[in-house]
This record gives structure tokens, C-alpha cells and sequence, in this order.
């Protein structure tokens, strides 16, 4: 009877299922940044960076606001295949992936509630 | 030798690496970094991931695409990583840091990509049945199209230096072109579709599979090398750098171990939950990949008994030994 290879532990597998993971942290990331297309970058300084990421945090906030007061809008969603629905937006979750919608009116029927997968939609667009 | 008395005495521990949710389809090794070696497995999830190659351990994964990703590949540092998606692009993305650095539109699902030796230069084929080599110092620019292939391409290959083409299609040809005449120098033809083909640059090899073959051929001159045949259809193979080994996986969910030399078959091992899709030797031989349907890949000894990786030599005193509170003893899969 043969004896199977002892491991020192098993591979580890990503942190949940849609982490993306490239641990800035990591040794090989810290060697190789100042190569990443960011010679630019890194030759540009820290006050174009500062400045980036503060148009990237307006943004985003006024991306999640928008969110907010999308609220009970009634919103027209374009999707892939031709597709144009019409529903009354409740909310989304935290990664925008999902949006939760109510009276969801399709071409085969009005769904009281509904999921539209977020990687599923062109566009959407509604009146404030 | 003590390699072979562990070998003889030890039952190979396959290391399973989970993460994916769909069937595993293709993958790829880098080459030797200072940083080790990395594997990019293509999967039908539309996820691929990046992986320390010795160890298995996910580093990250490559978000973007919206549909399943056919094939995925590295280049020689690891620095760029390429895949190929249903939803008719290719991308190319940094592979540090994880972010796409370029989208290519293609006219239907692109299945194969593949980068020159200088990085500059990618390769994709696909089921609109066209070659294309892109400039990526120039990505606006068109890409150069090779037609002649009259059903889906499967694989393609930069061989010989660069200056050539290998290309695999479900027309039941392997095509080998000049990259710059753009014409078809050789033509191979076969009775079924070709599953894989793997190109071996030192020594100019190249593996094909078919049916239940396995063929290796000159790569420079398609004069066929040999053939072997195995117990099942085989959907990939892979020779190892020294080119003693080879290893197959196909229908039967197994992986199986040639001599090359002999045609002997070595070792067969169960441990795939489903058909094995691909199989690569990592760049210094001392470990193999297999990406299967079941949604896995797993990393198998070449040297079984080896220390290296995850794997810990034992020594004999040890076989006997309880104690071994270091070592995890991973019990096998239960058997179907």
C-alpha cells in the first residue's frame, strides 16, 4: 500500500468568488510598479496621482448618489440583444452587479419584482 | 537512486486548485521569472486566473470579459497576460497588477491568443476563421489578417523564431505560415478536428492531438516524429522539457504519463471529476497542469516523492513515523 505524498498545506484559492486579488503588496507588484506604463506616472509625481484619485472619489460619490435618488424612479434600461425594459428602481447592491427592480415591464408580461444583472445592461437612463 | 525508491514507495498527491465555477478549457505557463513561474487558466465562468505556478496559490483574477474565456496565455516574463472571450474580444492586461490594458474586437468568439517572444506582437484565431496579428505598441491600428482556413480556428502559434504561424482549425488542417509573405507554407490534414498542439521551441517539436493520438512532429519541416496511441480520446498533451516525458488527459478524466523515448506508457492517475480539457509541463519540468470540465485545475509531480512546491520529500525513517504535525497528509479523492 502506497503512501500519498504528504503537502504542507493545499493552493489557496481566492478570498470570495469575485475577489480580484494582484496584492499591491506583494513583492513582485512593489518591484515592477515603476514599469507599469507608469514610468509616466511615476515621473509625473504624487500631485497628478492626488488629483486623479480625487476626480475618481467625486465620481464615485456622485455615481452612489445617483443611485440613491434613482429611488421609486421609473427607469428604462437598454440591454444586450435589443433588449429595452421599463421598470420602478428600487436598489442596487453593494458591488453593482444587481439591481433590484419592481413592475418590470417586458415584452412577454409586467414582473412584480425582479434581479437585472448589471453586466447585462448597456445603458439606463431615467428623469430626475 | 533515492528519487526512484521514494517514487516507488509514494502514491502521487495531486494539488487541486479551486476557484473557477465552470469547466477549466485552456492554460498557460509563463516562463522562469525572478519571481518563480506563473499558469493563466482560461474558463468558461469568463474569469481567468492567474497563479503562482509551483504552488497552485491564486495571486488574481482578470476581470472583464463578459462571456466564457477560450484561451488564456502569458508572456515569457509574466508581465502581460492575454485571453481569448465568447464575447468577440481579446484582451490583453497587465499581469501585476490585474488591469486591462487593451480590448480587441473581433467579429465572432476569439478561441486562441498567443504573444510573440518580444511581447509586441499577438496572435489571436477564432471561429470567424481569420488570423490576426496585432501591433500592441500601435493598438488602433488593423491587424494583419491571414485567411484561408474554412472552418473555426482552434489554436494558433508564433514558431520559428517568431517569423512563422502554426495554426489548428476545425477543417481538420494544421496550417504553418510565413508571417510575412502570408502564405501558407505547409499544410497538415487528419482524418478529425486536431484538440491541441503545443509548440516546443528548443528542438522545434511540435505536439499534436487527435482521436486517441498523440503525434510530435518537426515543427520547422511538419515531418511527422511519431505517434502514440492512448487508451481514450485525448483532448491535450504536453512534452516535457527535456523531452523524456510527455503527458496526455482527455475523456477518461485520467492523466497519463509517456516515456518519450519508448512510448512506454508510466503512470495514469484518477483524480479529475471530469474530462481534462488541457495539460502543460511548467517551464522547468518538475510539475504538470490539467484544467478540467470539473471546474479545477490540478498540479501533479513530474519526480513523485519530490520535494518541491507544496509537496515535502519524506524520508524513510518518516514513512513509519506518527509523528508529523508539519505535514498534512491529504487523504485521495474517493474513487468513483
Amino acid at each position: 500500500m502506497k503512501t500519498p505524498v504528504p503537502v504542507l498545506r493545499l493552493p489557496r484559492g481566492p478570498d470570495h468568488p469575485d475577489s480580484r486579488g494582484f496584492d499591491p503588496s506583494s513583492p513582485r507588484f512593489q518591484a515592477l510598479r515603476s514599469t507599469r506604463g507608469g514610468a509616466a506616472a511615476a515621473a509625473a509625481g504624487l500631485p497628478e496621482l492626488r488629483e486623479e484619485q480625487q476626480a475618481r472619489s467625486l465620481l464615485r460619490q456622485r455615481y452612489l448618489r445617483s443611485l440613491l435618488a434613482m429611488r421609486d424612479a421609473q427607469v428604462r434600461f437598454r440591454m444586450y440583444e435589443r433588449v429595452h425594459v421599463e421598470a420602478r428602481f428600487g436598489a442596487s447592491d453593494i458591488d453593482v452587479l444587481n439591481f433590484q427592480v419592481s413592475d418590470l415591464q417586458t415584452p412577454i408580461g409586467v414582473q412584480k419584482e425582479a434581479l437585472l444583472r448589471c453586466p447585462d445592461m448597456i445603458s439606463y437612463s431615467l428623469e430626475l | 537512486c533515492r528519487q526512484r525508491l521514494l517514487t516507488m514507495a509514494m502514491r502521487q498527491t495531486p494539488l487541486t486548485c479551486s476557484g473557477h465555477t465552470r469547466p477549466v478549457v485552456d492554460l498557460a505557463f509563463s516562463g522562469i521569472t525572478p519571481y518563480g513561474y506563473f499558469l493563466i487558466s482560461a474558463c468558461k465562468d469568463g474569469k481567468p486566473m492567474l497563479r503562482q505556478g509551483d504552488t497552485g496559490d491564486w495571486i488574481g483574477t482578470f476581470l472583464g470579459h463578459k462571456g466564457a474565456v477560450w484561451g488564456a496565455t502569458l508572456n515569457k516574463e509574466a508581465t502581460k497576460a492575454a485571453t481569448a472571450a465568447a464575447d468577440f474580444t481579446a484582451k490583453v492586461w497587465d499581469a501585476v497588477t490585474g488591469d486591462e490594458t487593451l480590448t480587441l474586437a473581433h467579429k465572432h468568439i476569439v478561441k486562441t491568443v498567443h504573444f510573440t517572444q518580444d511581447s509586441i506582437y499577438l496572435l489571436t484565431g477564432g471561429n470567424d476563421k481569420v488570423l490576426r496579428v496585432f501591433d500592441l505598441s500601435k493598438p488602433e491600428a488593423d491587424p494583419q489578417e491571414f485567411t484561408g482556413h474554412t472552418s473555426a480556428i482552434k489554436k494558433a502559434l508564433w514558431c520559428n523564431s517568431d517569423k512563422q504561424i502554426l495554426s489548428a482549425a476545425d477543417d481538420k488542417t494544421v496550417r504553418l505560415w510565413d508571417r510575412n509573405t502570408m502564405e501558407v507554407l505547409k499544410t497538415l490534414s487528419f482524418d478529425v478536428s486536431v484538440s491541441s498542439m503545443e509548440y516546443i521551441p528548443d528542438g522545434e517539436i511540435l505536439v499534436i492531438t487527435y482521436g486517441k493520438t498523440i503525434a510530435f512532429y518537426n515543427a520547422l519541416s511538419l515531418e511527422l516524429i511519431k505517434t502514440v496511441d492512448a487508451p481514450a480520446s485525448i483532448h491535450s498533451a504536453s512534452l516535457h522539457p527535456e523531452k523524456d516525458f510527455f503527458v496526455a488527459g482527455g475523456d477518461d478524466f485520467k492523466l497519463y504519463k509517456y516515456d518519450y523515448s519508448t512510448k512506454e506508457e508510466l503512470e495514469s492517475y484518477k483524480g479529475h471529476f471530469g474530462p481534462v480539457h488541457c495539460v502543460r509541463f511548467s517551464p522547468d519540468g518538475e510539475l504538470y497542469a490539467s484544467g478540467s470540465e470539473d471546474g479545477t485545475l490540478r498540479l501533479w509531480q513530474t519526480a513523485v516523492g519530490k520535494t518541491y512546491g507544496l509537496w515535502k520529500c519524506v524520508l524513510p525513517e518518516e514513512l513509519v513515523s506518527e509523528n508529523s504535525d508539519t505535514l498534512y497528509c491529504n487523504t485521495p479523492e474517493i474513487k468513483a
